[in-house]
This record gives structure tokens, C-alpha cells and sequence, in this order.
């Protein structure tokens, strides 16, 4: 089976439809004609496909703002906090909650499905995640090609949209009165081969009007920003700590920058003490915080502003690419959208590079 | 995965944030990126207020407490049903009020539920229990703003939009650590910055805030009457009044211009420490721009001179003609999610809902005629004077929803006996907390989560909530435990749903008179007065005319603070609060995050103060005052001036309250939790090392 | 027990934590105790590498080896009373169970020191994961040259192993004791441990050392014994830093682009500076 095909506009709900009898379908919504929000689908046919960025990224189907982990039931002794009694323990003690569901994202953008491949190597990798690598198993993406791109958006420059040539399950571009499929993955394939009565091969004019897709989609970008030339310019000292100063000024502690972010992977892990049983639960978590390396007695070797902003833009410019082969960014923008002090991905290398060109010309 | 639109349950900027539902559980949040307010962001608590949600902490059935009078260890709670607790509290209520009569019991509303439940809370008191006494912490935060610009303009409230912001052109922040304490506020402030407008930040502290600003006057705490009456006498002797305005739509200037000529810049120098210099600046840059926006929060309001400082506001304003239009106006910051909204309901001693005053023969016939109950003449008593009451054994039962008065009112340890000595306390929260130690009956609420109904935002804005998911446990929405104590007591309230309720507050309320649930599900709410079906609400107030008609110029005259140091105390403590924090803990000390960033309290003092009383940073402290002592960290910081000393409110733990002074502003009756005396002593002497003589490295090095 | 073990293959993860039964708690100072903790298979571990320790309803925190691994599968830690964990585990009594997973971490390099000078610096709650190389050294004699230990404390009574010590000098071992601040009964040194180079009686150029405790002694000593001509890449040390999952994806044991728990605990000199890592 060929990974391209043509899918009838009018076939996609019972293609989707179809899908959802096994899997919980997740697609962007309109919520009361005020935002976009990734949620379970109802009404298929509600479904925006152009739509803007929505907040957080996808990432968090697959890695939850808050997770239970574990669940340690206790027997025979009642709990006190903070202890656990004298317990005895048996193969039911500890119970591993981690997520079984099913489930088709739909509407994905390109951005965010090449993030994945970071993500899949950062937690699958070495030690591997448990509940990470579980929803990744059971979660299908199916991505659009992005035709219709916020102000703050640029993936543009870095290769990671709008359009991929791999790494998805399934992308498709949108063609007016039919779709363009093209398949990345086993999964993917199943998934066009269980309903392949939907499907017919691509004509020379499909991959033509694709085609014309991407150069108009291109062609609606307001940034094109090369990371690469910034990494390059801290790699050979020419931002100064006043610079990083200045920004960490700016910092409303907000966290928002690394909850938005579809590349950003900290998180805590607190117990919950109910009376049924302790939950392990953990959270999403930020660098940008003091207390987030507070070491035992109340050390803070982070204390300074200026440690904690630097440390995040070198992680994504220089220690991503050293570890991970690429990027800590997918020029989503969504830190754009979010930062309230507006020292953001994009307006960080704006700025840089300002700074730069007006030095370089003194 | 469902996510539903609600407003952030903190602060008063009344953000748009989603809910994320799987299972029945609230597993995320993330902001709505059309809201006015947030516009995409959110700050630290708002992208954490779904953690404390499902908290195993939560208050899940009705407790009573058998036993009150023994000790502490006997005081225990056990868990009954709700006919049991609600048959209880009806019946003693009914009994301490046919023998003490209904002024021998006070409520407790709150600002952290919605208006219609504090509309009900203050129905219930009025109409059910027949008294007055009802009020909530807007005592402690702005009841200056309510009385000092009720009297002034006819309203007290922000009269410009937070989307306003933006677009100024010079920013005026006095008293107010926004960036910290209104974030999302910050973060429009900062913007109008970036867009090259003037910020002016009058604070003794150094606040994020103030790091941002153009100018930064650092007032001695206690002195803004005579700061802001130097920077009106500059206007006025450089020519810079706008005499229009103050012809056609005030009153009384000429009385208060005989006071104000007393206060040149270079006596003002004298009394605030701010150079004469800078406070002509000052009124120069803000008098001679149009887009002249004036924002003040508790640095302003809480003192004994609380409500003289916000007429102060009030004459700066007028003076220069800077209100009544977009981007110009007098902007109390508003601290609670729905403080605006607790107050504009009528949850307090004088008003009913509107600030319909209940002297007012005319407002009280309106209500009796739709309660069908008598109600009570006489204004009720403020929160403060409800625990002197209760201390003097006067006041039997009190009625606290939402609210923790054990870590906010000052002078604690006399709360604490005040609290000891109710004969019947009931407290009604999500959490059991520091007061709730003190109940005889202790009813579980449902989070903002697990029910609807309206917050006002500082900025005037109604919003609706979206109910996420069922309530925790057995916990009810406060309006319906209200109304259903209330039927218990033999006045049904038969509400099928917090939208009939607001249909009898739009009734009632003619600056709610259009404000209806249905219209509130399209956009982000409706910002009052919005009179009728048809208004489309009001963005800024004031607009042709006063709400009163004309602005009053109020004389004001410098008073000093009621307790200034000396030498037994030599230090001035101000009190505040931490970005990471909120109010007193009871949410946010249930959030991973939250608790780990600020986990204790801490006492910020100046280097040099701190180096003469051989302070070191991170060691531990005892400051005490009049009142009671504490022991803490103390933080050693240019951030606090010499002689000031600053400690955060939040904390149990060396609880700042237990040092603050209970006097309060005469007519507002607010307690000066901004400046009191005190004595910092360091607990341990900082240790000499013995060192042995530094080793000859050079020697012993192998080259 | 087998079960759990068995689970926790079968599902592979890697966050579900053994139980530990403690069989012994010994009072080492007032806030120090030392608690061995008996897992049903025995688990094998170097000297330098930590495992999670967690006590249900209060937490995970990393603790290092304190022990040489035993054939009866009872790892020794050495706790200070500092956290809410800590606490918690310092309130349970023997019989009761802590979470264990691990070992995680790289572990002391052990090859460098054959035939060598050893020089072990260690300040306060830093002994810890230096004994099990003291064990070492001690088992194999012959392997190493002279092995010299600097041990600083802030009083006499926080010195942890004191009765321990005593059994280390009689097994041939040098060293020096000293602490901040004495007593009426201390007669010993008094400084801080980077003011006893003297007693050291090596060619440092030839030696290496394992050093750990507070940063800023980490940081001096390190600096110190590279001055004295110790090449970088056997200046050793173990670093302690926030976690929470130990397995280098929660993200707190950041070092510039090192995770400490994945990457370390035990960098050299060579690498700390190179990875601006101590910043």
C-alpha cells in the first residue's frame, strides 16, 4: 500500500467517526466562539481544521499537566501522615495507574508532530518513561498541513512545518473539496488501510494542488527566525550577561514558557495521602523557578533570576542539539502568545539579533 | 478530555482559564487566549489552580464538634449528615437569636465565592436572621475605596478597563506591587511601557514593579496624604489644573485648596522623604498628559489614614480633569477574585446590594417589598468590631463562609479569645484551616470547580463560571447550603439555579439591572453598570458626569501612622504578600509548586540595618511588637529601605498578624496592617570560625 | 515481595520502587542515623551511585550508597533529619519498609586510584558516600599506596562514624580530623579540612582524591589539590542536587547541560570545569 491518497471531503466525518469507535477522538473545537481547544470530540462536524494555536501544545496527551503514577494501598494498618504504619505488603500493594486509553489526535500541527520526535527520544530512550511511552503507543496523530499560521508563528525557518516529510502518522493538506493523505507510520497505515473504500490514489492534479498548498501556506508567515545564527552568536560569547540580565528582569515567573512549550519536559512528583490509599502524582514542573533545585536544608543554587532564564534559552539553543540531535524549539510561538514579559523564543532573537547588527556597525 | 471555560479563582484580574475534565477529574488548566484580561498568559497560580481541586485535604461531609469546652486534644470533630449539621445550626441559631436577639450574631461573607452567594449570604442575614452584622475581608483590603470614593465620585471601583491599560501614556502606581500581586495587570502595564509610556511607582519597597519604573519616589510607609497633596500643589502653582473640569463637575475646591497650599514640595520633602525635585517632576509628567491612568491597591488603603489617602486619589484626579475618560481614571486594584463582586452584593454592615445603604428608607422598603421580612435600621458591625464584641462576650454566634480571620485580621492572639469565647461558631470552606480549629459545626463547600455563578473581576467585569465537574465528596455549593439553612429556619429560598438568583440581584440591582446568566455565555461577561437587557455594560465609568453627580473634593490633612517607631521599637513593619503565595494558604499551601517556592516566612531588612544588628542573610530573627513576637528568616535586601522592616501575611508559622496593630481608620474602620513598631533582634549570633593560619599553597605545590 | 519484583519487570516500570524492610537503625549523631534495609533479591551497586528512597505519602528522595554491596542484600543509609522525607524515614522503626529503586548514577571511578595515593576529603554529611570507598580501600589494601582521609565536621559531636573512624586509622588509614567550632572536650583540630593540606604526605601530582560535602568545600578543595598539581581528570567528586525521578527526565538535578543523576553524581574536576557545571 502507497503512503498517498485522496480522501473525499465529504467522507471525512465517517472516516473520522469510524476511527472513534475505538479510540477517543480529540480534534480542535471552538469553545463558545472565543478560543480553540484540543477536547474530545462530540459533534464531528465541528471540527475547525484552519484554525489558530491552540494552548497548551498536544503535548499534553501524552505527558499530562497532572498524572497519577503509582497508588500504594496499605493493608492491615491504618496510615498516619507522612508514615506508612507498620504495612504489610503483598503483589497489590502497589498499583501502576498509568493511562490505557486510546486515542486519535486530530488537526495536529506540523510543529508539534516533529516536536514528538525529541520527546520520543528524550523519554523513551536510556531509562524509559513509563507512562510517557504507554500514550505514545496508544495515540495517532493526524496532522494538517498548516494553512493558516498566527503572527507568532516559525517554524518556517527550522524545518519543522508547515508541512513534513516525515515523522507523522498521517498528514493531510487540505484541498478544498477533497484531502491530500499521505501516511508516516505502521499505525497510520492501518489506520487508511481498515477504510481503504474511502480512499483512491492521487492525480497528477492532487499533487499539484498540494502543491500549490504549500507555497500559499509558505507565503503566510510573518517570521522567519535561524536559530542556528543565534546559537552561533552565544556559542561565541557575543551575548553579554547584561543582555541575560535584562531579560531575566522581565520574567513574570510565570512558568508559562515551559507549560506551552511541546519540547519542555520537567516535571514533580508529589504523594497524595487519601484515605483509600497514597497516590504518586506528578505534575508539570518549570526550571524557572528558585525552588526547583532547592537542595535539602534550603540551599538554592538557582536563586538569581538571571541563572534560570539563560539556563533555559542555552538548554534549548545549545544543550538540545548536544543531547538530542535538534532544537529545543519547533517554532510553535506559543511561548510568544503566553509570555507576559515578552522574552520569548521569538522576541529574544529579534532582539539579539538588533543588538548584534548595531554593535557589528559601531 | 473535556476543558471548560471558568475564571481563575486567585487574584482580582478575573483571568479566563480553561478546566481540563477527564474522568470526572480536573487534570490541567490553560489560558484562554481571547480573554481581555489575560490574552493567552497566565501567572504562576493561575496555570496551578487546578492542583488543591481534588486535594485529599478537602472537607468532604458536614463536622460537628461534640465536646467544645474541653482541650484542645478533646476538641474532636466527627463527620455527621448534612440533615444533622444544618438542623444543628438552624436550631441554635434560631435559639441565640430568640435569646440574645439577631444583633447577637454575625456573618462572615466572602470574596472568594460568587455573587449570589454572597447576595444570599446577606439575604440570609438580613432577612432570616434579621441583623446587619454581616461584612467580609474587603474591611481589611478596600473598604477605604468603597467609603472614600462612594463619597467622592458616587462609586467605588476601577473606572477604567485592565484592556485600557495598554494604550496609556503615563502610569501613576502608588501602593501597589502589581507585577507580584495583579500579574496580569503587570503584564499590561508593561506593555503600555514598552510602548513608551511613563510608569511612576510610589513605594517604600523596591518592587519588581518599581524596577520598571521611570521614577521611583520611595515615601516613607505612612506618608501618602502629604505625597500626593506636594504633587497637587505643584500642579496647581504650575498652572497645570484643569480648571474646566474642576468648574463644571466638582465641587468644594476651594475649601480643600486652602489646605492643600500648605503642603509645598519642600515641606512634603520634609515629611515623606521624597525630594522636593521629584515630586514637582512627578506632577508634571502626570498632570500634562491626558492618558494619565492613577492605580493604588493596599499601600494606599490599609492604614488608619486609609480612606484619606484614596481622597486624595480622588482630588489628584479631578484636580487634573484625568477621569471619566479611556485610559484616564483612579483604579483601586481589587486583591480577591470576587472582593468586587462580594462588596456590590451588599457583604457589608451598611449596604444592600448596589450600595443601596440600608439607612435609606426608600432602598429597605425596596427590599422588605421583595424579601417579605422586616429588615434591620441600623448598620451592622464592621468585621473588626464583631470580634470586640465577640471578645467582650457581647457578640454569641458568628457565621464564617470562606474566609480564614485567623491568619488576616491583625492582633491574632486577640481574634484567637475572640473566637474561644462565641458560644457557637460555624465556619463553611473547601479546607479546614487555622479558624476552623475554632468551629462547632464545620460545613464542606464545593471549589469553584464544582459550581456556577457569577465573580466581578477588579475591573467591573461579570463573568460566569463553568461548572467542571461534581462536587468533592458530600461538599454543596455554598448557595445551596445557604438556602437550605435558610428554608431550615422558616424562610424558603427555592432557587432552581444560580441564574434565578441573579435574575432577583438584577431586580434588586439597578447597576446589575441587565446582568443575566444567558447574556453573560457570549464573550467574557458584561462589565457594570449595565442598567437594563439592552446596555452592553460600561467600559469606563464616570464618563459626562459623576455617579453622584459632582465629584466632591474632600479635605484631607497629613495624619501621622497610629503607632510610629521609637526607640523601644525601632522599626517600622509593613506588611504584604509574595507573588508565589496567596492570602492565607489555604489553596495555594495545597499546590506542589506553589508551597515549595515560598514554603516559610521571612522578614526582608536593609543590609546596613541588618549589618548593625549583626544580621546575617538566612539567619533566624525575632521581631516583636507591642502585641506578640515571632521568629523567622530574616532576608537581607535593598529591596526594603532603611528602617522598614517587611514580612509577608500568608504564613501560620510566624504569622506577621500576630504583630500588626488593630487600629483602625475611623470611618472605614480598616486596620493599619501597614505600618506598626517593632524590635528585630538576630536569635543567633553570627559564629566566628576559628580558622587555622591559611596553608603556603606555593610550598607545598609539586611543579 | 517477589511479586512486586515480578511486576516490576513485567511492566517495566521503572518508578515503582522495591520495598525495603529495615532491619537495623543506628544513632549516629542527634540527626544522623544509619538504616539497613533488607530487599528480598539482593541488589548490586558501586560505591558513589544513589538509590530513591521513598516513604509513601511523603516522598522520593535520592540517598547515596553507604555500604559495599553485601551478599545479604542490605544497603546501608546514612540519613540526616533535614526534609519532610527524611523526617519521615527518621520516624520509622525496624520492620517497617521504605521504597527503594535504583542503584542509578555512575558511581565512583575505581581504577584510577590502582596503585596510587588516595586522598579523601570529606565535610559533614559527606562521609557518607565516601565510606563505602574507605570499605575499599580497607578490603583491598594492596591496591592503592597510602590512603589519607580529611574529615571536617562542625562540631565534635556531628562527626558521623566517630566510633568507625577509630577502626579506619587501625586499618592503616591516615586521618586528620577537624571541626568549625570545639567543645570542652575536643582537643583535636579546629579549621576548616583545606587548611590541612600539610598532612598530607604525598605527591599530589601521582594521587588522587574522592572528595565530597558542602559545595563551597567541594569547590575549594578541588581548586586547592589542582593547584598542588593534581591533573583535573582525578580530582573526583559527588555532587547532591534536587530530584525527583532520578532517571534524568524530571528535570531538578540540572548542571549546566549534565543531569546529575544520569550524568554523575560523580564528575571530575576536568569535567566540571569543561561543563561549567559548579556554577
Amino acid at each position: 500500500m502507497k503512503g498517498e491518497f485522496i480522501l473525499d471531503r465529504n467522507h471525512l466525518s465517517y472516516w473520522l467517526r469510524q476511527m472513534r469507535k475505538s479510540r477517543e477522538l480529540i480534534g480542535p473545537l471552538m469553545d463558545g466562539g472565543k478560543d480553540i481547544v484540543f477536547k474530545s470530540v462530540d459533534k464531528i462536524h465541528e471540527l475547525v481544521l484552519d484554525c489558530p494555536a491552540s494552548l497548551p501544545s498536544p503535548k499534553e496527551f501524552l505527558f499530562p499537566q497532572y498524572e497519577s503514577m503509582l497508588r500504594f494501598t496499605p493493608l492491615h494498618l491504618p496510615l498516619t501522615k507522612g508514615g506508612q504504619g507498620g504495612v504489610s505488603l503483598s503483589e497489590k500493594a502497589i498499583e501502576d495507574l498509568s493511562d490505557k486509553t486510546k486515542r486519535v489526535i486530530f488537526g495536529v500541527r506540523s510543529c508539534d508532530i516533529s516536536a514528538l520526535s525529541l520527546m520520543d527520544k528524550f523519554y523513551i530512550e536510556g531509562h524509559k518513561d513509563p507512562y510517557y511511552a504507554r500514550r505514545r503507543e496508544n495515540t495517532l496523530f493526524i496532522s494538517i498541513v498548516c494553512n493558516n499560521p498566527d503572527p507568532t508563528c516559525f517554524c518556517i525557518g527550522l524545518g519543522t512545518g508547515p508541512y513534513l516529510e516525515k515523522g507523522f502518522d498521517i498528514q493531510m493538506t487540505d484541498l478544498g473539496d477533497r484531502y491530500f493523505v499521505q501516511i508516516g507510520s505502521h499505525e497510520g497505515a492501518k489506520t487508511v488501510k481498515a477504510m481503504s473504500f474511502l480512499f483512491r490514489r492521487p492525480q497528477k492534479t492532487d499533487y499539484e494542488d498540494q502543491y500549490e498548498v504549500f507555497l500559499s501556506s509558505k507565503a503566510r508567515f510573518h517570521k522567519r527566525i535561524n536559530l542556528e545564527g543565534i546559537r552561533q552568536m552565544i556559542l561565541e560569547e557575543k551575548v553579554k550577561d547584561d543582555f541575560w540580565q535584562w531579560v531575566a528582569g522581565r520574567c513574570f515567573e510565570c512558568g508559562g514558557c515551559v507549560y506551552d512549550c511541546p519540547l519542555c519536559t520537567c516535571f514533580t512528583v508529589t504523594d497524595r495521602t487519601y484515605s483509600e490509599g497514597i497516590e504518586r502524582v506528578r505534575l508539570w514542573d518549570t526550571c524557572m523557578f528558585k525552588g526547583f533545585t532547592r537542595m535539602a536544608g534550603g540551599v538554592l543554587p538557582n536563586e538569581k533570576m538571571v541563572k534560570r532564564t539563560k539556563r533555559w534559552y542555552y538548554h534549548k539553543l545549545i544543550y538540545y542539539p548536544e543531547s538530542l540531535g535538534g532544537f529545543g524549539c519547533v517554532g510553535c510561538g506559543r511561548c510568544t502568545i503566553t509570555c507576559p514579559g515578552k522574552i520569548d523564543m521569538a522576541s529574544i532573537a529579534a532582539r539579539l539579533k538588533g543588538l548584534v547588527l548595531n554593535e557589528e556597525e559601531e | 478530555m473535556n476543558k471548560i471555560l471558568t475564571v481563575c479563582p486567585y487574584c482580582g484580574c478575573g483571568c479566563g482559564l480553561y478546566l481540563h475534565v477527564e474522568n470526572g477529574q480536573i487534570v490541567g488548566v490553560s489560558p484562554s487566549r481571547s480573554h481581555p484580561v489575560n490574552m493567552g498568559s497566565l501567572c504562576v497560580k493561575g496555570w496551578n489552580a487546578h492542583e488543591f481541586i481534588a486535594h485529599p485535604d478537602r472537607l468532604k461531609y458536614p463536622l460537628i464538634r461534640k465536646n467544645r469546652r474541653g482541650s484542645p486534644e478533646n476538641r474532636r470533630f466527627s463527620g455527621v449528615s448534612w440533615d444533622e449539621a444544618l438542623n444543628l445550626v438552624a436550631a441554635i441559631l434560631d435559639e441565640i437569636k430568640k435569646k440574645h436577639g439577631p444583633d447577637s450574631i454575625g456573618i462572615l461573607s466572602s470574596a472568594k465565592c460568587t455573587n449570589e452567594e454572597n447576595y444570599l449570604m446577606m439575604k440570609f442575614a438580613r432577612a432570616v436572621l434579621g441583623t446587619n452584622n454581616i461584612d467580609h475581608c474587603a474591611r481589611l483590603c478596600h473598604s477605604s475605596t468603597v467609603g472614600g470614593l462612594a463619597a467622592a465620585f458616587g462609586s467605588g471601583a476601577m473606572t477604567n478597563s485592565i484592556s485600557e491599560i495598554a494604550d496609556a501614556k503615563v502610569l501613576f502606581v502608588i501602593g501597589s506591587n502589581t507585577t507580584e500581586q495583579h500579574p496580569m495587570i503587570g503584564m499590561h502595564m508593561l506593555e503600555a511601557v514598552d510602548r513608551g509610556a511613563t510608569l511612576i511607582v510610589a513605594d517604600p519597597r523596591r518592587t519588581k514593579i518599581a524596577e520598571f519604573a521611570h521614577i521611583h519616589l520611595r515615601q516613607k510607609s505612612g506618608t501618602d496624604v502629604a505625597l500626593l497633596m506636594g504633587i497637587m500643589n505643584a500642579i496647581v502653582n504650575e498652572g497645570l489644573v484643569d480648571v474646566d473640569f474642576v468648574r463644571r463637575r466638582t465641587e468644594n475646591f476651594d475649601t480643600f485648596e486652602e489646605t492643600l497650599r500648605r503642603y509645598s514640595p519642600d515641606i512634603v520633602e520634609g515629611i515623606t522623604g521624597v525630594k522636593a525635585g521629584d515630586i514637582r517632576r512627578v506632577a508634571r509628567i502626570y498632570a500634562m498628559e491626558k492618558r494619565s491612568m492613577l492605580f493604588y491597591a493596599m499601600g494606599i488603603t490599609q492604614h488608619i489614614t486609609g480612606v484619606d489617602n484614596v481622597r486624595a486619589c480622588a482630588n489628584l484626579v479631578m484636580l487634573t480633569g484625568h477621569i471619566g475618560l479611556p485610559m484616564s481614571g483612579l483604579n483601586p486594584l481589587r486583591g480577591q477574585n470576587n472582593v468586587q463582586g462580594a462588596c456590590d452584593m451588599g457583604g457589608l454592615p451598611n449596604v444592600y446590594s448596589g450600595y443601596q445603604t440600608v439607612t435609606d428608607p426608600g432602598a429597605r422598603k425596596k427590599f422588605e417589598m421583595a424579601w417579605r421580612r422586616r429588615l434591620p435600621e441600623k448598620p451592622g458591625l464592621t468585621l473588626m468590631e464583631m470580634m470586640d464584641r465577640a471578645y467582650e462576650g457581647k457578640l454569641k454566634a458568628m457565621y464564617i463562609m470562606g474566609e480564614n480571620p485567623l491568619i488576616s485580621d491583625p492582633d491574632l492572639t486577640h481574634v484567637r479569645e475572640a473566637l474561644e469565647r462565641l458560644e457557637f461558631l460555624v465556619v463553611q470552606d473547601i479546607f479546614p484551616n487555622e479558624t476552623s480549629e475554632y468551629a462547632d459545626v464545620i460545613l464542606p463547600a464545593s471549589s469553584y470547580a464544582e459550581k456556577d455563578g457569577t465573580f466581578t473581576n477588579t475591573e467591573r467585569r461579570v463573568q460566569l463560571l463553568g461548572k467542571a465537574i461534581e462536587p468533592v465528596g458530600e461538599s454543596r455549593p455554598d448557595w445551596e447550603i445557604i438556602s437550605d439553612l435558610s428554608s431550615r429556619m422558616g424562610y424558603t429560598m427555592n432557587y432552581r439555579g444560580t441564574y434565578e438568583i441573579m435574575e432577583e440581584i438584577a431586580l434588586l440591582t439597578p447597576s446589575y439591572g441587565g446582568i443575566l446568566h444567558h447574556r453573560l455565555q457570549e464573550g467574557f461577561g458584561l462589565q457594570w453598570p449595565c442598567h437594563d437587557i439592552n446596555h452592553s455594560g460600561t467600559q469606563y465609568l464616570h464618563r459626562k458626569k459623576f455617579a453622584r453627580g459632582l465629584g466632591t473634593f474632600i479635605t484631607v490633612d497629613f495624619v501621622p501612622p497610629d503607632e510610629p517607631p521609637d526607640d523601644e521599637y525601632p522599626f517600622l513593619l509593613t506588611t504584604g504578600r509574595v507573588y508565589f503565595r496567596y492570602h492565607t494558604g489555604t489553596m495555594c499551601g495545597r499546590t506542589a509548586v506553589l508551597e515549595r517556592e515560598e514554603p516559610e516566612s521571612f522578614v526582608e531588612i536593609n543590609p546596613d540595618d541588618a549589618e548593625r544588628l549583626g544580621i546575617r542573610n538566612r539567619s533566624m530573627v525575632k521581631v516583636s511588637s507591642r502585641r506578640g513576637a515571632i521568629e523567622l528568616k530574616a532576608y537581607v535586601t535593598n529591596r526594603t529601605p532603611l528602617g522598614i522592616v517587611f514580612i509577608p501575611f500568608h504564613f501560620r508559622d510566624a504569622a506577621a498578624n500576630i504583630l500588626t496593630n488593630p487600629a483602625t481608620d475611623p470611618s472605614a474602620k480598616i486596620p493599619e496592617y501597614k505600618v506598626c513598631a517593632v524590635k528585630v533582634e538576630p536569635l543567633v549570633r553570627p559564629q566566628k570560625v576559628k580558622r587555622v593560619p591559611s596553608v603556603d599553597l606555593e610550598a607545598l605545590r609539586i611543579t | 515481595m517477589k511479586g512486586n519484583l515480578k511486576n516490576n519487570k513485567k511492566n517495566g516500570n521503572i518508578y515503582i520502587p522495591l520495598n525495603g524492610r529495615i532491619e537495623e537503625i543506628i544513632q549516629l549523631t542527634s540527626d544522623v542515623r544509619l538504616f539497613k534495609a533488607k530487599t528480598e533479591i539482593p541488589i548490586d551497586y558501586k560505591p558513589g551511585q544513589f538509590f530513591m528512597i521513598s516513604v509513601w505519602g511523603s516522598g522520593e528522595i535520592p540517598i547515596s550508597v553507604t555500604s559495599l554491596p553485601e551478599k545479604n542484600g542490605m544497603p546501608e543509609l546514612c540519613i540526616r533529619k533535614t526534609g519532610v522525607v527524611t523526617t519521615a524515614i527518621h520516624s520509622l522503626q525496624t520492620g517497617q519498609f521504605v521504597g527503594l529503586r535504583g542503584p542509578y548514577g555512575n558511581g565512583f571511578p575505581m581504577d584510577i586510584s590502582k596503585g596510587r595515593d588516595v586522598v579523601i576529603v570529606a565535610g559533614g554529611i559527606g562521609i557518607a558516600p565516601l565510606r563505602p570507598l574507605i570499605q575499599q580501600f580497607i578490603k583491598k589494601p594492596n591496591e592503592t599506596g597510602k590512603v589519607t582521609l580529611l574529615y571536617g565536621s562542625r562540631t565534635p559531636d556531628e562527626i558521623i562514624f566517630r566510633d568507625e573512624v577509630e577502626d579506619w586509622k587501625k586499618s592503616g588509614i591516615t586521618v586528620v580530623l577537624t571541626v568549625d567550632k570545639g567543645n570542652d572536650n575536643w582537643n583535636g583540630n579546629i579549621g576548616l579540612v583545606t587548611g590541612f593540606w600539610p598532612e598530607v604526605r604525598t605527591n599530589f601530582k601521582n594521587a588522587v582524591a574522592y572528595i565530597c560535602g558542602p559545595e563551597v568545600m567541594i569547590k575549594a578543595a578541588m581548586r586547592d589539590l589542582f593547584f598542588l598539581g593534581m591533573p583535573d581528570d582525578r580530582i573526583i567528586t559527588t555532587l547532591e542536587s534536587h530530584m525527583k525521578c532520578g532517571v534524568g527526565k524530571c528535570g531538578h538535578c540540572y548542571a549546566g547541560p549534565k543531569y546529575i543523576c544520569t550524568d554523575g553524581p560523580v564528575f571530575s574536576y576536568k569535567e566540571i570545569k569543561e561543563q561549567s557545571i559548579l556554577k
